[in-house]
């Protein structure tokens, strides 16, 4: 037995967000660890190995290289991988990229349901569904879908969720 | 409101002040005599006696202001000092009622009834009524969790009392395989040695120089004398968490009584918390390394919406695994048994996950140039074997057509059964690692306890097919077309 993907896509704009996201991310991952270099380097710290403090300006390029890595390659893939789809008042979705979530949650066990912003978000015209229930486990979030999509997709889920809604929690 | 009051609003117990006041007197006193010591009769005496009586004052107007009704509906909490606070809370959303004394209260046949609700969103509300008489506390206790008002009655709600399990006294010598009780004594010692320490700071015995004195007096005692003071603190430290279990679980009770489960426990402060049995859900079964070798098993219950859940929840201390096992089938009507076993790769994970980090570490360290720490991780490495094997073996899941139960980890075990009815979700989890040797890790999404009961590292499809056995109403739609 196995499931099959979620029918609908997220937007492609979604790939710009990740991708800017991700970039800012480590950027200043980067400046954090040339900071740290810069100052071990100049205060030569006698506390680590000086095998490792001659090797210190290492780390930055490094760190750098694995956020160019990320930044070129998780939007995509995260774009192949999250998916969504309402049927048969059950929410299923599926997410991340490196490691991946499948999540199921029927629209009865439904406690909130909120869209959200971030700027990048806006500057984009995106927004994001959390779908919240009694459990954190059973909770999910549906990321960079257009505004309009969002905005439906979330008064729809709102409103069967009031008319479904049992308390068995 | 429509409903029509009972009894009308009510007064605390006239007593209550007393047990407060007490407690104030026994501090003022307590400074008011390490004032005269110090300072003889000063103004700080008579400040300390003003503050008494203000506070008794408080006390009584506080008694006098407060009243409490109960209603066919709500708990009616109203306060009018000086500006006006009323508190409502709904019946319905009632999820436990607790009841404790402390020792003044018991000698005044007192106690302090906490009311547990659910709120709109995730966290409790409560109200508390410090203190009414004992009878009174029972009365609140039956009338806010009789189930024939809410619902269909339990089976056994009109049944009188019938006793789930009762501490005997082997349960007090396991208090010592529980970790939190064993460390008890070095928080107990930690904080005596704080207070005599600022103490003697405020008397000036503590001089940078006497400081300087203890380090030297330490390591220039003998080696025999440190041998046995750490021989000391291994026999003296299960001997304290034995009584600091049995002062907190003193003649540990479980019953059933009107529809509500029944945990009555603790020997100075007697506490008793009922949890309405219909908002029990599910159970959990937990222990450590030395648990398990003892047999013993801790039992918790897993109850949608109840605040402070790590207390409150529980059911069973350290207890005999059969007896546990026992009272948890009682409640839910059974354990799914025997579990099954999760497919060989999920062994070899474990296995390597187990082994991963010392290895990494001992990389590192070989890079570093430490060989001495590399063979130390390396050898750490290896005793992770046998430890990975455990958790493989620990790992299994089964249902049997109403709950379902998972089962992990190795030092911490815990086995999880629920109601297939509390399922609030599923999720399913994949790492690549998982994604090659065809492993999942499927979460059964439940809104009580930690959110979540993990079946880790099922094979992918048995973990799909489980998930459309219980409910498959839920998966049925999003399978792959054959």
């Amino acid at each position: 037995m196995r499931l099959r993907p979620p029918d609908n896509r997220v937007s492609p704009r979604a790939m710009a967000q990740w991708g800017l996201e991700y970039l800012l991310g480590w950027a200043i991952a980067t400046g954090l660890a040339a900071g740290a270099a810069a100052w071990i380097d100049a205060s030569h710290w006698s506390g680590l190995p000086h095998a490792l403090v001659t090797r210190v300006w290492w780390v930055p390029p490094l760190v750098a290289a694995l956020g160019l890595v990320t930044v070129v390659v998780a939007p995509v893939w995260r774009y192949r991988v999250h998916r969504w789809e309402v049927s048969s008042d059950v929410v299923y979705t599926r997410a991340g990229w490196f490691n991946r979530h499948w999540l199921l949650v029927p629209v009865s066990r439904i406690q909130t349901v909120d869209t959200d912003q971030g700027w990048v978000e806006r500057i984009l015209g995106l927004a994001t569904i959390k779908i919240s229930t009694a459990s954190h486990e059973g909770s999910s979030k549906v990321a960079g879908l257009t505004v309009q999509v969002a905005i439906r997709l979330a008064a729809d889920l709102a409103g069967r969720a009031h008319d479904l809604r049992d308390d068995a929690t | 409101m429509t409903a029509a009051p009972r009894p009308g609003p009510r007064h605390l117990h006239p007593l209550t002040f007393v047990v407060g006041a007490v407690r104030e007197l026994m501090a003022l006193i307590g400074a008011a005599a390490a004032g005269l010591v110090v300072g003889g009769l000063t103004t700080g005496v008579y400040f300390t006696l003003i503050g008494l009586a203000l506070s008794l004052t408080h006390h009584l107007v506080k008694w006098f202001t407060f009243t409490y009704a109960v209603y066919d509906d709500r708990v009616e909490l109203r306060r009018a000092l000086l500006g006006r606070s009323v508190k409502n809370i709904p019946i319905e959303r009632i999820r436990g009622v607790d009841i404790s004394a402390t020792l003044g209260h018991r000698l005044l046949k007192l106690a302090v009834v906490r009311i547990d609700a659910a709120a709109g969103g995730d966290g409790g509300e409560e109200g508390t009524l410090n203190a009414v008489s004992r009878q009174e506390a029972e009365r609140l206790r039956r009338t806010l969790l009789s189930s024939a008002r809410t619902g269909p009655a339990h089976p056994d709600a009109v049944a009188p009392d019938v006793v789930y399990a009762q501490a005997r006294p082997r349960w007090y010598l396991y208090a010592p395989l529980t970790g939190a009780y064993l460390l008890t004594p070095f928080a107990v010692a930690g904080s005596v040695f704080g207070t005599l320490y600022n103490l003697g700071d405020d008397l000036g015995l503590v001089t940078r120089d006497r400081l300087r004195h203890v380090g030297d007096d330490v390591l220039g005692l003998p080696v025999g004398l440190g041998v046995a003071a750490a021989v000391l603190v291994l026999l003296v430290t299960p001997a304290i968490s034995i009584i600091a279990f049995a002062l907190f679980n003193w003649n540990f009770t479980l019953r059933a009584r009107d529809g509500a489960v029944v945990v009555e426990r603790g020997l100075v402060t007697r506490r008793s918390v009922s949890l309405e049995r219909r908002r029990i859900r599910g159970a959990e079964l937990r222990d450590n390394l030395l648990e398990r070798f003892a047999g013993v098993v801790r039992l918790r219950a897993l109850v949608t919406g109840l605040g402070d859940e790590a207390h409150r929840g529980q059911l069973l201390p350290a207890s005999p695994r059969g007896d546990a096992r026992d009272v948890a089938a009682r409640l839910l009507g059974g354990i799914p048994s025997p579990l099954t076993a999760h497919p060989p790769a999920a062994r070899t994970r474990r296995v390597v996950r187990a082994m991963a980090p010392p290895l990494a570490v001992a990389v590192i360290a070989l890079l570093a140039g430490q060989p001495w720490i590399a063979y130390a991780c390396m050898a750490v490495s290896v005793l992770a074997v046998p430890l990975g094997l455990d958790r493989y073996r620990q790992l299994g899941h089964a249902s049997d057509g109403a709950r379902l139960s998972v089962r992990s980890g190795a030092l911490r075990r815990r086995q999880s059964v629920v109601e297939h009815r509390a399922v609030v979700g599923w999720r399913l989890r994949q790492t690549l690692f998982q994604r090659r040797l065809g492993l999942a890790t499927l979460v059964v999404a439940l809104g009580a306890g930690d959110g979540g009961a993990p079946a880790v590292d099922m094979a992918e499809t048995d973990a799909i097919a489980f998930a459309h056995r219980i409910t498959p109403e839920w998966v049925a739609p999003f399978l792959e077309r054959p």
